[in-house]
């Protein structure tokens, strides 16, 4: 009854229904939107970045420097390292080189670059296996190629284990083959796409005793950050570095923990946009059902004198603020979900290939949160005062 | 408490306070209306008629005195124990219907059965058997505007008496219509009466008036005369 009389007054107010509740519309369509890019964007990064070992990291020259081969590491350097840092397990140089890579009449550019065991990209096989302890000792000349790669060297498909392919004079054989990665939004190849021993790495490609990069792999990778200030402490020393060199180091947690940081800023923008537009369409809300109720004062006073107690005059008055409310939300979320999901689907899942379930329950949750929150802190006061009202008052108001 | 007074008004006064000035509206007001009486209230403007309407519907307290209503003593109670007597005991009638617009006859003349707490089929059943009452149970799904005044006033007689009250309030019921129509009211509230109601009706018009049993003259907050309706009455013996 109480539902039925609130239709009727909205129904019979369309115009003003739909203009008083736009505010709301706009404002949860505005955040349920963010939420469905941001839920998909996030989970596209964490997608991406479970293809990174989380118990090593790499330690390369600063970027902003113009000399970087003053910040140059000896080879030589890591093993001491290994020897001297605790917690380093191991040290290996990285690299990578661009050379044109032949199968058959099948030619690519593809970076070969330096591996080691357990290899760099946390990558399932399609076929074969990792490089081995094995292979990494004695440098021998095999390579794990990656998914794009197969596809460019061996595009009649099957098992390319045991075939030889080549790299400028380099003869190498496959041993194993990347599965597809789930790209992400951030689309990066973490390793390259042929990867070979390091030793065979530096044997053929370092000239000399220096590497630019080198990868730390350690036993407890909760203590990374502060390993990594001791590895950069211990090559400072190892080389009498001059004080305006810098490196740099790159880590799977202090990756992720600049994402996530991103996305915090982003939620807090999202609940400040939700928290104006919140006040601004309560305070609409607000101000219509006080206009409602002073149209209405005779009806209040009718209502009264028939024998409407306070709380059933209230009661009225705050499902109507209810349902104006909830009926601004569920459109709103309604717009938000198709909006979020048709730019979702056109530039994150085309881009990225990776589809995230739109975040149903949160957008649904939140919708439920806003109503309440204008129908209770916008829609009490008016209802509180049409209760108020004084019946003799109520019934002569013209 | 088997008593036969519908209503019993002991020294009521009211006084308005509006700032410093202070307005004796009601100056000891004596009345007493047994079960089943029609009574008119008359007076000129200010005498006070509004005011002593207010406090019989429980719509307001009295400054002093004491007050009665089928044996309760209503005079001192607070605002929604006033609102489940003006629910239980009395059917207002106004002068300009106030019904809900955007609801049809059936559910205006239902809304107490809903403020009382009465299931929507009973409810539909009762407000149809009292639209029935006042000839209007082929209009019960039309909406007020899609009535005449006199029909409008008939569904808000009907709203009056759907929860069977002891006393029916009417305040210038015949105000907003035209004479015809006025005697169709007034036809109908003789057959009310005749029914055994208690109805008590402000009017400014004598011939409106005359339709009661009796009528209580009011000037300046005091009963000046209080008679018995005589002559053109059928019953009465001349
Ligand atoms: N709310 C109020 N505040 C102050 N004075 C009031 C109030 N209501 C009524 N009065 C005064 O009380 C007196 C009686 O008023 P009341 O409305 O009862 O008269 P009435 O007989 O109904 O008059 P009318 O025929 O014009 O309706 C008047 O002097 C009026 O000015
Ligand atoms: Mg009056």
């Amino acid at each position: 009854m109480y539902f039925e009389e609130a239709l009727r007054v909205l129904v019979a107010n369309k115009m003003r229904t739909f203009l008083t509740t736009i505010g709301l519309i706009i404002g949860v369509f505005a955040v349920i939107s963010i939420e469905v890019l941001g839920h998909s964007m996030a989970g596209s990064i964490s997608e991406t970045l479970g293809a990174l070992a989380d118990n090593s990291f790499v330690v390369f020259p600063g970027s902003f420097q113009g000399n970087f081969e003053r910040a140059a590491m000896r080879l030589s350097d890591l093993s001491n390292i290994v020897a001297t840092v605790p917690n380093v397990a191991t040290a290996v140089p990285i690299g990578g080189q661009r050379e044109l890579v032949r199968y058959a009449h099948n030619v690519g550019r593809f970076t070969l670059s330096s591996d080691s065991n357990p290899p760099f990209a946390n990558l399932p096989l399609a076929y074969g296996s990792y490089l081995s302890d094995d292979d990494i000792a004695n440098a021998r000349d095999v390579g794990v190629i990656s998914w794009r790669a197969y596809q460019r060297l061996f595009p009649a498909g099957g098992d390319p284990t045991g075939e030889s392919i080549y790299a400028g004079t380099h003869r190498y054989v496959v041993v194993g083959v990347l599965a597809e990665p789930r790209r992400g939004v951030l689309n990066v190849n973490f390793g390259g796409d042929v990867s070979i021993p390091y030793t065979t790495y530096v044997r053929e490609f370092v000239h000399g005793d220096r590497i630019f990069a080198a990868r730390f792999t350690v036993r407890d990778s909760s203590t990374i950050p502060q390993t990594e200030v001791a590895v950069i402490k211990r090559i400072r020393e190892l080389r009498q570095v001059a004080k305006d060199v810098t490196y740099q180091t790159f880590d799977k947690a202090a990756f992720t923990g600049g994402v996530n940081s991103i996305f915090t800023a982003v939620t807090i923008v999202v609940a400040l946009i939700g928290a104006v537009s919140l006040i601004v369409a309560g305070i609409g809300v607000m101000n219509i059902m006080l206009v409602s109720i002073n149209e209405r004062t005779r009806e209040i006073g009718t209502r009264k004198a028939i024998g409407a107690r306070r709380g059933q005059i209230l009661w009225q008055f705050l499902i109507e603020a209810a349902l104006l409310s909830s009926f601004g939300c569920f459109v709103g979320m309604a717009l938000g979900l198709i909006a979020g999901g048709t730019i979702n689907n056109v530039y994150i899942v085309k881009l990225t290939g990776y589809t995230a379930a739109p975040p149903y329950l949160q957008a649904f949750l939140i919708t439920i949160a806003f109503a309440a929150i204008v129908t209770f802190a916008f829609g009490l006061y008016p209802a509180f005062r049409a209760a108020s009202l004084d019946p003799i008052e109520a019934l002569r108001y013209e | 408490m088997s008593s036969a007074l519908a209503l019993d008004l002991a020294q009521i006064t009211k006084t308005y306070k509006s700032g410093s000035l202070e307005v004796p509206a009601l100056q000891g007001v004596d009345l007493r209306v047994e079960r089943g009486e029609y009574v008119a209230i008359m007076g000129p403007s200010g005498s006070g008629k509004s005011t002593m309407m207010n406090i019989i519907g429980c719509l307001d307290r009295p400054t002093t005195g004491s007050y009665h209503l089928d044996g309760e003593d209503v005079s001192r109670l607070d605002d929604n124990a006033l609102a489940t007597i003006r629910l239980r005991k009395l059917g207002f009638v106004f002068q300009g219907f106030n019904l809900l617009a955007r609801t049809d006859a059936l559910k205006n003349v239902a809304l107490p059965l809903f403020y009382a707490g009465i299931g929507a089929r009973e409810r539909d059943r009762r407000a149809m058997a009292t639209l029935q009452e006042v000839g209007l149970a082929d209009r019960a799904r039309h909406k007020p505007s899609e009535l005449s005044g006199g029909q409008q006033q008939r569904v808000a007689i009907a709203r009056a008496l759907v929860n069977d009250p002891a006393v029916l309030l009417a305040d210038e019921p015949t105000g907003n219509l035209d004479t015809r129509t006025s005697a169709d009211i007034m036809s109908l509230f003789d057959a009310l009466h005749a029914g055994g109601r208690t109805i008590i009706m402000v009017t400014h018009d004598e011939s409106i008036a005359r339709n009661a049993r009796r009528i209580v003259r009011l000037l300046d907050g005091r009963i000046v005369a209080d008679d018995a309706v005589a002559g053109d009455r059928s019953f009465t013996s001349f």
